[in-house]
């Protein structure tokens, strides 16, 4: 069993690769401590972000999902994360109606030289979710089907 | 009223392959959807709150014809929005409307006269329906059994149309305030999962809501059916279904015109259209826009501004 | 030999039979009716017509057919072993309170799974080991038509017992000995000759209500003719919107799909219910689509229940007349104005002759 088992939360993290991978991999090289709930997943711009990446992430279990790109205004692409700002602050307005608490999901801005602000990111969001604790997971059967499961396993 | 309406659409029906309106359906309760080929054709047309489909779902796999549509307000709406999209060509779409009273939620209507499959007649008259199922005739308001939609409908009147017949009507509100979205969220986090999890569970996978749907326009190409990418799989686990509950509601955001046809066509019943409501509301609240209502404008999340109005750019 | 069951004994008698079978019956959920395990906390509605009859219970929406595993083999790391598990799942089940075209439809589920020369074991494992209790129709509804198709409001075949709802109580009659071993119960008691003659007179009122019946003999042919007249489908079909709601509410349609559903180095094959108003239904590999528009494929739809399926299996119409694909239908599209309009329809061939 690993250690940190029912300690840790997961969280997935959706990081540009110009900019917020470049600011993890700072955190990272600078030995920034930060919690470990986190897993990467990179993709080349926050505009690539399809907010159904996140409904996904949910679904298939997260605890809470982290975006983050390159600054506005400061984006490798020009204008991939003001399409992405739209999308994500619509999509963040949404899931409280999905039965998702608001506090899961966070979008934010992140550059490549910035290691602090991303450990304080980091560490801020990881708080935010351990303070909701895990989410109750959606079923992949139907409720029928659960409830036949469930004496068989306790 | 109706007598002018058909006049206008016989005048106009030389010039076009078929005019969509709606005639009686297979008792007295159920309207169908018309397509009117000839002048004879035109004299099944019905008008009423029982006129509940839209039909500019047909209009995008009729390009290339040149078709007549008969519409209420929100089917203008969606009209409008096809039109925006450039999925609809202006020039192939005579758009004929009437001020509606509202529709009728068949949904409700049962809860009243308890089996609608025995209805032996209906009538309708300033305002009041008469519904006689089983030798029992039962009264009722329209505005105790129409559709959701229509107790905050703003737009009765067809947006836009090239032939209005007969007078405007008055708007139900002049704000949509979302209450329902209102109670909804008054219940926990919890107690909202759940309810999803319980209307989800019994989702047949039909795909009647998408189908119905006048801008769920990629069909055949849905990505549902996708295994590349594989967005839900085929197990009929709440998982799957609700999954294609968000991916229908997010591919609406900022499109969506609150027709409600999703949810009304449901075979069983599952309130689909919250989740729609959930994104025009966020919507509306962050670019101040609705959609369907000025075929020229550019839909908010194909746009963006540098300086946004209403998003903090440093929250987080 | 009928019994007769008292309305009050009727949630006992389901009890009673709890503890051999897993009963399904008709509850309420939400605004609709359904078939579910029924439970303490679930509402019985036998009172309407359910929006989705029991076809699930014996031909699930999806099931797992097999589960299987990727491993590695330690020795050889470039050796793949699969370990495959077989799924079946059948219990005694006892589907309560559907109706005769319901029960109806299991005959047509048996037609194509367990009388062909292949024999579908998932199918037959749960088809053996239920009893269908069924509900006799004494109110028919403006969407039924099960008398054109073979059927009746009291029809008996596919169940094991027939309920008819009299005043106070139920007349119970045994169908098959599957059913006459149900009946044991103290809990019935002898049906008297008033019981027998009350039901009799409100099922000849229920089949007296029923539209009459048109003669669907010369259906098959004429379908065959229209097979290349898409002018006369495309007419048919204009409303349509190509949704499943029609095929997956129909009690007699059994067309799945099979699919790999894998995550990592496991995963299942699994069989779910696939629908011929899908564009997918058809599309070959190569993106050729011999059904390529909704015209097409309502054509199928109404010529497989009505032509195909007849042909292959004695005649035997794949339709029951429930009327669930016309009431729930969005654009309430009806099935028997299709048919008719079939059987009417003058071929050109036709009419050149007669002028």
């Amino acid at each position: 069993m690993p250690v940190l088992e029912g300690r840790e939360l997961r969280i997935v993290g959706f990081l540009c690769n110009w900019c917020s991978y470049g600011g993890a991999d700072t955190a990272g090289v600078a030995r920034f401590e930060q919690p470990t709930d986190l897993r990467v997943i990179r993709v080349p711009c926050s505009g690539r972000i399809d907010p159904l990446f996140v409904a996904k992430a949910f679904m298939n279990g997260a605890d809470g999902v982290l975006v983050s790109g390159c600054h506005p205004r400061d984006c490798h692409y020009a204008e991939g994360n003001f399409y992405a700002r739209r999308r994500l602050e619509v999509f963040k307005n949404v899931i409280s109606v999905l039965g998702i608490e608001p506090e899961r999901f966070e979008y934010t801005w992140v550059s490549a030289s910035e290691g602090q602000r991303w450990q304080e990111v980091v560490t801020k969001f990881t708080k935010q979710v351990h303070a909701l604790g895990p989410m109750v997971s959606v079923p992949e059967v139907s409720l029928d089907r659960l409830a036949a499961l469930e004496p068989a396993q306790s | 009223m109706l007598d002018q309406l058909k006049e206008t659409i016989k005048k106009a029906l030389p010039e076009l392959d078929f005019v969509m309106g709606w005639g009686m359906g297979f008792d007295a309760l159920h309207a169908t959807p018309l397509f009117m080929y000839e002048p004879e054709d035109v004299d099944k047309l019905v008008w009423g709150p029982l006129n509940i489909q839209n039909l500019a779902t047909y209009l995008p796999s009729l390009k290339g014809k040149k078709v007549g549509i008969v519409v209420k307000g929100c089917d203008s709406r969606s009209v409008a929005e096809l039109l925006q999209e450039k999925l609809v060509n202006r020039d192939e779409v005579v758009i004929f409307g009437m001020a509606c009273q509202g529709t009728v939620n068949l949904t409700k209507v049962r809860e009243i006269v308890g089996n609608t499959g025995l209805v032996e007649d209906v009538k309708y008259e300033n305002g009041k329906l008469t519904v006689t199922a089983d030798g029992q005739p039962h009264e009722m308001l329209l505005k105790d059994v129409r559709a959701d939609k229509c107790g905050y409908c703003r737009f009765p009147n067809a947006v836009i149309s090239d032939h209005f017949v007969g007078e405007e009507r008055a708007p139900q509100v002049e704000e949509d305030t979302f209450e329902d979205l209102k109670e909804f969220e008054s219940q926990s986090f919890e107690e909202r999962r759940d309810f999803w999890m319980k209307e989800m569970d019994r989702c047949l996978r039909c795909y009647a809501c998408r189908n119905a749907c006048p801008l769920c326009v990629c069909r055949d190409h849905c990505v549902a059916q996708s295994r590349d990418p594989h967005w839900v799989s085929q197990q009929d686990g709440i998982r799957d279904k609700f999954m294609f509950q968000i991916i229908h509601a997010t591919h609406m955001a900022g499109r969506c015109t609150n027709c409600g046809e999703c949810e009304r066509a449901c075979p069983v019943d599952i309130p689909v259209l919250l989740l729609k409501r959930s994104f025009n509301r966020a919507v509306k609240n962050t670019f101040a826009y609705d959609a369907g209502l000025d075929a020229g404008a550019t839909p908010p999340l194909l746009a963006f501004k540098v300086n946004e109005d209403n998003i903090k750019e440093k929250e987080w | 030999m009928a019994k007769y069951l008292k309305q009050d004994d009727l949630g006992s008698w389901l009890k009673e039979l709890g503890k051999t079978y897993k009963v399904i019956a008709p509850v309420e959920e939400g605004d609709a009716v359904i078939f579910r395990p029924l439970t303490d906390e679930r509402t019985l509605r036998i009172d309407r017509q359910a929006t989705q009859g029991p076809k699930g219970v014996l031909f699930p929406a999806c099931e797992e057919l097999v589960s299987f595993k990727y491993g590695k083999d330690p020795e050889k790391p470039e050796k793949v072993t699969v370990d495959i598990q077989e799924t079946v799942d059948a219990e005694p089940t006892l589907i309560f309170g559907s109706r005769p075209c319901d029960a109806r439809g299991f005959d047509v589920f048996d037609n194509a799974f367990t009388k062909c020369s292949v024999k579908d074991s998932y199918y037959m494992a749960r088809r053996e080991q239920a009893v269908v209790v069924s509900l006799a129709c004494t109110k028919t509804e403006t969407t039924c038509f099960c008398n054109w198709v073979g059927g009746a409001p009291d029809g008996k075949g596919g169940s094991d017992v027939l309920l008819t709802p009299i005043t106070g109580g139920y007349l119970v009659e045994s169908v098959t000995d599957k059913g006459a071993a149900l009946l044991d119960s103290p809990l019935l008691s002898e049906a008297t000759g008033e019981h027998t003659a009350e039901a009799e007179k409100l099922l000849a009122a229920a089949r007296e209500s029923l539209r009459e019946a048109p003669d669907f003999k010369c259906v098959p042919e004429q379908l065959y003719n229209l097979f290349d007249n898409m002018d006369f489908w495309e007419k048919q079909a204009a409303k349509c919107l190509s949704c499943g709601a029609c095929t997956y509410l129909c009690p007699t349609c059994h067309c799945f799909n099979i699919t790999d559903e894998q995550q990592g180095n496991q995963g299942s094959r699994i069989r779910s219910w696939d629908n011929c108003m899908s564009r997918l239904f058809t599309e070959e590999a190569s993106g050729h689509n011999p059904r390529p528009t909704k015209a097409h494929r309502l054509k199928n739809r109404v010529g497989h229940k009505f032509c195909y399926f007849p042909d292959m299996h004695e005649g035997h119409i794949a339709c029951v007349g429930c009327g669930r694909c016309i009431k729930s239908c969005p654009v309430a599209l009806d099935i028997r104005e299709v048919v008719t309009a079939a059987k009417e329809c003058r071929l050109p061939e036709e009419e050149t002759a007669d002028d």
